[in-house]
């Protein structure tokens, strides 16, 4: 007990007679980490607005114009009885044209002119959840693509796609980006530690003389690391958190974007920990390698 | 008679310049022993080497009848736990109070707060410095420091207690003291082995000397008094 309370102490006796460095190291980190936390972010709410997307899916599946009832009855059934099917809304073809008239009345005389009803029927078709990924709906359309009596399937593909792209790359900068930095954090830490190992040389040889084993003499430095990191990375949220509410404020006063204010969000409490368990990790990591190259000395 | 300390064919060259050369001794259990000669002839080298805080080129040493040249990285701290060491130079930590500092050994080995205050005071009372124990390292007299530094050699109540050159910096009234000291400990049962070329520390300490050569070639033995006379 009384030799725990001597390490943190120690660790923030340590961090107090380097003062300087220490605050820079904090300030450095927290700069550093907050370069990844704002791809972090991006990334987040790019995934979270893709889920919705992919959760409002609808599959159209259009008809052959020729169909007779009791095949528009056949085709409702079996699509019904598809388990990734939660729902079918069938779409007549005058309902498709009314519908029309409805979305463009001033586009209406294109249609006069062909004489009969050009628009086809269709089944409005909502996937069950579980079915809503891309590559399951890709799947669906697939298979119902050759069915007989279907002409078409479609659905607002090529938006969920690129979305998917734009999130698969934010995804590699992200890692890149984070790799890189985080690399850099750990190698401020590491530099404040090895310069509180040097000024404590001496004193560290007198505990390995006097029986220290090796990890006493360590703890300390790696609890300085890790404080750094905790420092570094809750003070990274912070500049989060700030610039987070700033820029909300900024595109809820345009008004161009409004709407999309309420629907950012900022990391949620466990990840705002698990961010700050990162930070710990990088700190230990720092002072880990410091130690590794220049704690050891000899025995 | 036990031997606490043997070294058989020890030998260690720096640069190609021999420190000791072929050194077989032994130390019994409670013997006071007086490590002797001119500076530069491995007396140093002989104690860093009890410690495992340097090995030899060749040889084998052994404490309490374990061959600490064969000790894991590991285990040396716990030879260090049972052999207490008293340098010239103190090698006090000089931010932490009289007490934190001979409390360190035993902090180190996770003792009770109770154990601690215990185990320091009787310590530091022996030395004859518990008067100071509240006070830094460096508002003291350099005899009062090697009192604290010999308290903390102790603290742990090693079975062997090793000095280099420990009155170096002392006047010969504060050596004179010390050496009282180290006899005391001794009587108390603990092996003692003193480094040192001063004459004054050979007159008072008559027991067995241990006499080094330049290039660390042991004489036959002999007592100090003959040595320093
Ligand atoms: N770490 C070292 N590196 C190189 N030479 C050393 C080292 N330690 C001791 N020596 C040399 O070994 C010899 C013995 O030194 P030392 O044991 O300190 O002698 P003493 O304590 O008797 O004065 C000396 O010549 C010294 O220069
Ligand atoms: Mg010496």
């Amino acid at each position: 007990m009384r030799r725990v309370f001597y390490l943190f102490r120690e660790a923030w006796a340590n961090m107090r007679a380097n003062r300087t460095t220490t605050v820079v190291a904090i300030l450095t980190t927290a700069f550093t980490l907050s370069c990844v936390g704002i791809f972090l972010l991006l990334y987040v709410n790019l995934r979270s607005a893709a889920g919705w997307l992919q959760e409002d899916i609808k599959i159209i599946v259009y008809l052959e114009d020729q169909l007779s009832r009791e095949a528009v009855v056949e085709l409702e059934d079996r699509l019904k009885s598809d388990r990734t099917v939660a729902a079918t809304v069938f779409i007549s073809k005058e309902q498709a044209l009314g519908e029309f008239r409805a979305q463009f009345p001033e586009d209406s005389h294109l249609l006069e002119g062909l004489g009969q009803n050009p628009l086809p029927a269709s089944f409005v078709v909502t996937l069950a959840p579980q079915f809503r990924s891309p590559d399951a709906v890709k799947r669906w359309t697939e298979r119902v693509r050759t069915i007989g009596g279907v002409a078409k399937v479609d659905y607002n593909q090529e938006w969920i796609d690129a979305l998917a792209g734009v999130i698969r790359y934010i995804e590699l900068i992200a890692i890149g980006v984070g790799a890189i930095l985080s690399t850099a954090a750990v190698t401020i830490i590491g530099n404040t530690i090895r310069l509180t190992l040097f000024s404590r040389r001496e004193e560290e040889e007198i505990l390995r003389l006097i029986g220290a084993t090796r990890w006493f003499i360590r703890i300390p430095y790696l609890l300085e690391g890790a404080v750094l990191g905790a420092c570094g990375s809750a003070l990274s949220l912070l500049i989060l958190k700030g610039g987070f509410e700033l820029f909300r404020q900024q595109i809820g006063a345009t008004g161009r974007l409004s709407g999309i204010e309420h629907m950012i969000t900022f990391f949620p409490v466990s990840v705002c920990l698990a961010l700050i368990l990162v930070g710990i990790g990088l700190g230990f990591a720092g002072s880990f390698v410091s130690l590794r190259r220049f704690g050891d000395g000899r025995t | 008679m036990d031997a606490m300390i043997q070294l058989i064919h020890v030998s260690k060259t720096y640069d190609r310049r021999p420190a000791l050369s072929d050194l077989t001794l032994e130390i019994e259990k409670g013997e006071f022993v007086l490590l002797m000669g001119p500076s530069g002839a491995g007396k140093s080298t002989l104690l860093r080497m009890l410690i495992a805080a340097e090995t030899p080129d060749e040889g084998q040493i052994f404490v309490q009848g374990k061959n600490v040249t064969k000790l894991k990285r590991s285990e040396i701290p716990f030879l260090r736990r049972k052999v207490g060491t008293v340098f010239q130079d103190f090698r006090l930590l000089p931010k932490k109070s009289v007490f934190e500092n001979v409390a360190l050994p035993l902090l180190v080995q996770g003792a009770s707060s109770v154990d601690i205050r215990r185990k320091v005071t009787e310590a530091l009372r022996a030395v004859g410095v518990d008067h100071k124990k509240d006070q830094l390292p460096t508002g003291l007299s350099a005899g009062e420091q090697q009192r604290v530094c010999i308290a903390r050699a102790i603290v742990n109540g090693p079975i062997v207690l090793l000095a280099d050159e420990p009155t170096g910096n002392l006047d010969p009234e504060r050596t004179a003291e010390i050496i009282e000291l180290f006899k005391l400990i001794n009587a108390r049962g603990t092996t003692v082995v003193v480094a040192t070329h001063d004459p004054q520390v050979m007159a008072q300490i008559n027991r067995r000397a241990i006499v080094l050569q330049e290039g660390g070639r042991v004489r036959p033995s002999a007592h100090a008094m003959q040595v320093a006379g």
